[in-house]
């Protein structure tokens, strides 16, 4: 029995909140809203490759860390709390998505180097969300075959030089690798709320070969579940960093002659997102715990976790407005930025009634 | 990172699930008989539980205690809640008052109450609460005056849980009014035979009786019964109330709840389809095992921390008040997943669950008010976790 973080965890969380306090500010997300799209620059890329987050959790002999997939996710939660963009979570999921699927182990190299973005597109524009969803339909052709029609919100589309398609094989779902620059893609940006790039990767008889192929429906899934655990350990970060930012302006601000926070109407309201961020920080290690194990509860625990912290970040930010008053409500302020990502990151790869409407199938199995 | 038990714990469940199997049944069948008085079957099974060394888990084992590894004691606290036995009677002696005398008490006091604690020979209550000191406990005005070795207490006690039936009280007492409120509170343990003491039942708001007032009029109590020093005993409560919110195995019987709820939902028909095929049921199920998940994983995150010898202070509170709260949305959830019959009390045709809903409902209103409110949680929560000023005169 020990449910806590290594030694080794406490100190890359650390190392990632002052990286973040160091190289990346409020200010480069109102510079990407202004001017889209928010990019990190390939020196900060290059310097994140370099302290190995990238593969933080891939096995040493495939040269990443070694580390859980819980440590994957206490960099996205240090980085989410930073406003740090998608590219760090694209990226550890790529890496762990090639990982799985036992891809080329110099193409995996060079994506946990920093010198390749690869992102992944799952979601279409059918209004519904995850892996049982996709209707893309390959048209097979011998060894290989076509795919035509849409993908849309990819992450980080803007800059992949590849994308790993989930789409529908004859023996059902898989991942296939399409090259940015293959003919017949076309890729058109899509603004997300909070200034990031998202795009819609349009595709019309874009040949794939049988190599192209590189995961089944059992990867897919595995990626998506990966994929959306880390996005909840972005969206606590992110209610961590309003919360104490909220905490220490009720500290400092005076009305009537006292501390805003020593008003019980806003220490409470501080005091149930406390609360909210411990239940949902005990629901990630769970979840990340889970999923390392495959527990047969994992899916449950990550939608679990997903469904959390959709509520939390969201109503975590919406509380910050608020109880910072007018200035608040100002574009200076770096808290629309968190409700921007907040609000973005709580539609990505399910809200939370589609999460809970898949614990519920879990809670209504055989197996419970 | 991992939450398995050792195989010496895993070893210790199973010969605990066999002894549970044997003993558990046999008390249930003495209490079902029916002529047995109910307060002599629960002592028996407290009994029962502190032969088998079940009881005291963290106790030294002079006092009768087990000295068994923390491990051990959720491993206890897990199969005795899934296994729906009830809990010991004298449960507010052995996880309020034990800790407290083996930290606080003298020699005598703890070789004299410890082990009578254990075995059901004496049931103790607590006399903490008064009329005017809720929240504001310190702020309590039961009174003590020194004479010769002799204290005499004169004042009221209310919401005693185990009053009617209790042979012991441990007791707050004010022995200095004109010191600071907390610097003239002294520690009592008060026999309930002693003369002078009259106690009242009050019923709660679900119909029973669990708890009472109590009024001291001379009441006296040797001063051999004083706990830790005179005027020292707010410090010794503090510990006590502590104690009291940070017990694990409240999540076990949440769960229990939520279960039952969840099979509820699956055997009631709404129209044409189950409970369960509602959309609406669903999504609220899901969110109640949602938080219970969160719940669990937090107790196993504190738990953590206890075998790391880091003590839960304040963050206790989180847990306190979060899990009021899911009881209370599970209580509701009953409620509305019954529909119609949701009202229809237990002896009634057409009742659900024979009452249960009600029961569970009720109960779970009182959760976020004893043991501390929910908003004393958030006011402990604000300041001593997020170092947010004090939001009023003290």
């Amino acid at each position: 029995m020990h449910f806590e973080l290594s030694e080794e965890q406490n100190a890359i969380y650390d190392l990632v909140v002052g990286f973040m306090a160091d190289k990346w500010s409020g200010d480069n997300r109102r510079q990407g809203l202004d001017s889209f799209p928010c990019q990190v620059p390939g020196e900060l890329v290059r310097e994140i490759a370099d302290l190995g987050f990238f593969g933080i959790s891939i096995r040493e002999n495939s040269g990443g860390g070694g580390e859980p997939l819980l440590t994957s996710a206490l960099i996205v939660e240090a980085a989410g709390g930073g406003l740090f963009p998608s590219l760090l979570t694209t990226t550890l999921v790529a890496a762990k998505a090639l990982e799985l699927c036992g891809a080329d182990s110099n193409w995996l190299a060079r994506l946990i180097a920093g010198q390749q973005t690869v992102a992944i597109a799952i979601e279409e524009p059918n209004g519904c969300w995850g892996p049982d969803a996709i209707e893309l339909t390959a048209q097979m052709d011998g060894q290989g075959g076509y795919l035509s029609g849409s993908k849309i919100l990819v992450a980080d589309g803007d800059f992949a030089q590849v994308f790993l398609v989930a789409a529908l094989l004859p023996d059902g779902p898989a991942l296939i690798r399409v090259d940015a620059d293959a003919e017949g893609v076309q890729i058109n940006s899509m603004r997300r709320l909070d200034g990031q790039s998202i795009v819609e990767l349009e595709m019309k008889d874009v040949r794939f070969e049988q190599d192209d192929v590189l995961g089944d429906g059992a990867i897919l899934n595995q990626v998506y579940d990966i994929w959306t655990v880390l996005i909840a350990a972005d969206l606590l970060g992110n209610a961590q960093s309003v919360l104490r930012m909220t905490t220490d302006y009720a500290k400092e601000r005076q009305q009537f002659a006292r501390p805003i926070g020593s008003f019980q109407a806003v220490a409470h309201r501080l005091a149930d997102i406390q609360v909210d961020v411990e239940i949902g920080r005990s629901l990630l290690y769970g979840a990340c715990l889970a999923l390392e194990d495959e527990s047969a509860e994992a899916e449950a625990l990550v939608s679990a976790a997903k469904s959390w912290m959709n509520d939390l970040g969201v109503k975590a930010a919406e509380a910050g407005l608020q109880l910072h008053g007018g200035i608040g409500y100002t574009w200076e302020l770096d808290i629309h930025l968190h409700l921007r990502q907040a609000r973005s990151n709580a539609v990505t790869l399910g809200d939370s009634k589609y999460h809970r409407a898949r614990v519920a199938s879990h809670l209504m199995s055989p197996e419970y | 990172m991992d939450l398995k038990f050792s195989p010496q714990d895993e070893q210790y469940r199973e010969r605990l699930r066999a002894w549970l199997d044997v003993n558990l049944k046999q008390h249930q069948a003495v209490s079902k008989a029916g002529d047995v008085d109910p307060v002599q079957a629960a002592r028996d099974w407290q009994k029962t539980l502190c032969e088998g060394g079940y009881l005291g888990l963290s106790w030294p084992r002079e006092y009768g205690g087990q000295e068994a590894s923390l491990t051990q004691q959720v491993v206890v606290s897990e199969e005795l809640a899934r296994s729906g036995a009830p809990a010991p009677i004298n449960t507010i002696g052995i996880s309020i008052l034990g800790p407290t005398l083996i930290q606080h008490g003298s020699e005598e006091q703890k070789q004299r109450y410890l082990p009578k604690i254990l075995n059901g020979e004496e049931l103790w209550c607590q006399g903490f609460s008064e009329p005017g000191a809720g929240s504001d406990l310190a702020s309590l005005q039961t009174r003590a005056i020194e004479d010769g070795d002799h204290f005499v207490v004169n004042g009221q006690k209310v919401w005693t849980s185990l009053g009617m039936i209790a042979d012991w009280c441990f007791l707050l007492v004010r022995t200095n009014p004109d010191a600071p409120k907390r610097e003239g509170i002294s520690y009592l343990l008060c026999n309930m035979k002693t003369p002078g003491i009259t106690v009242r039942p009050l019923r709660n708001a679900g119909g029973g009786s669990h708890f009472c007032e109590m009024f001291f009029d001379d009441v006296r109590i040797p001063r051999e019964n004083l706990v830790g020093e005179v005027n020292g005993g707010w410090r010794i409560a503090r510990s006590t109330l502590d104690n009291e919110r940070s017990g694990l195995s409240g999540v076990i019987s949440i769960e229990n709840n939520l279960d039952r709820l969840l099979n509820l939902s699956i055997s009631l028909n709404r129209g044409k389809q189950r409970a369960i095929d509602s959309d609406s049921v669903q999504q609220q199920l899901a969110q109640l095992w949602i938080e219970k998940e969160g719940l669990k994983y937090l107790g196993f995150r504190n738990l953590s921390d206890q075998i790391a010898n880091r003590l839960p202070g304040p963050a206790a509170s989180v847990g306190k008040l979060f899990a009021s709260r899911l009881r209370q949305k599970i209580g509701k959830a009953g409620f509305d997943i019954a529909g119609p019959l949701a009202q229809v009390g237990k002896k009634s045709p057409h009742s659900i669950a024979r009452g249960r809903l009600q029961a569970t409902y009720f109960d779970s209103l009182g959760y976020s008010i004893g043991g501390g409110t929910s908003e004393i949680m958030q006011n402990i929560i604000a300041e001593k976790v997020l170092g947010l000023p004090r939001s009023y005169e003290d």
